[in-house]
């Protein structure tokens, strides 16, 4: 990189090219150069990197007539953006910290044991950023005709 | 940025020789004309009750734009039987 912009700068100095295409020149390095080491680490750290961000969270239902009573069967397909999660869980910042005790204490009556104050905005981030990598498939089986499957594309 | 109309998609007696269709396109972007200005007039007293639950209202303002501005390319699609609905945001 060192030698690079050596050249630019004397390429410069000769006055072969302009300060301003000495400084495109130098912000297309950078850039460069700061894929190669994203790169490189997206390499080190296994195919995860090579993968491109889920956009969106999909979800589809499907119940036969048995199920619904409706001639044809139903289906409810929903495609919702991730950043409308990533927005959603910011609100679980907003509550107030004197509800989050008795929050606590409902979702245990309910058997969800959570700590709405041990919860970082953070946390939840990475957890969007791993949806990317869900898959769930419910297959209704025993006489449950449902089938479920959420996913990310 | 935030979406602009909503398109909604409506069919039903599907597969049938009185099947009918119905298309609205409904222009968000009226609603936030008026929306938006409205929230930004209260602001002061949705502050003052902010202060008073606790919540920051700026944090609220800011989430709530960002949930709005998220809408955009979300759409739900219902079918039951001969009845298809389909609701876009744009």
């Amino acid at each position: 990189m060192g030698d690079d912009r050596r050249q630019i700068l004397d390429l410069l100095a000769n006055g072969k090219i302009t300060a301003d295409e000495a400084e495109r020149l130098i912000l297309a390095l950078e850039r460069s150069n700061g894929n190669e080491s994203s790169g490189a680490a997206g390499t080190v750290s296994g195919s995860s990197g090579a993968k491109s961000r889920p956009k969106y969270l999909r979800v589809l239902v499907e119940g036969d007539e048995q199920m619904t009573g409706m001639k044809g069967g139903t289906t409810v397909n929903v495609r919702v953006p991730m950043q409308l999660l990533r927005a959603g869980v910011r609100l679980a910042g907003l509550i107030p910290a004197q509800a989050h005790d008795q929050l606590d204490q409902a979702f245990s009556r309910h058997g969800v044991p959570v700590t709405l104050s041990q919860i970082r905005p953070e946390n939840l981030e990475e957890l969007i950023d791993h949806l990317g990598d869900l898959t769930v498939d419910v297959d209704g089986k025993d006489g449950n005709p449902m089938k479920v499957r959420v996913f990310c594309e | 940025m935030i979406p602009w109309g909503a398109s909604v998609r409506v069919h039903w007696n599907r597969g049938t020789p009185r099947e009918h269709r119905l298309w609205l396109w409904i222009p968000l972007f009226l609603v936030w004309l008026i929306f938006l200005p409205l929230l930004l007039v209260l602001f002061p007293l949705v502050a003052c009750v902010c202060v008073f639950i606790g919540v920051d209202a700026v944090e609220l303002y800011k989430t709530s734009w960002r949930m709005i501005t998220s809408l955009r390319q979300t759409w739900v699609e219902v079918r039951t039987g001969e009845f298809w609905v389909w609701v876009s945001l744009a």
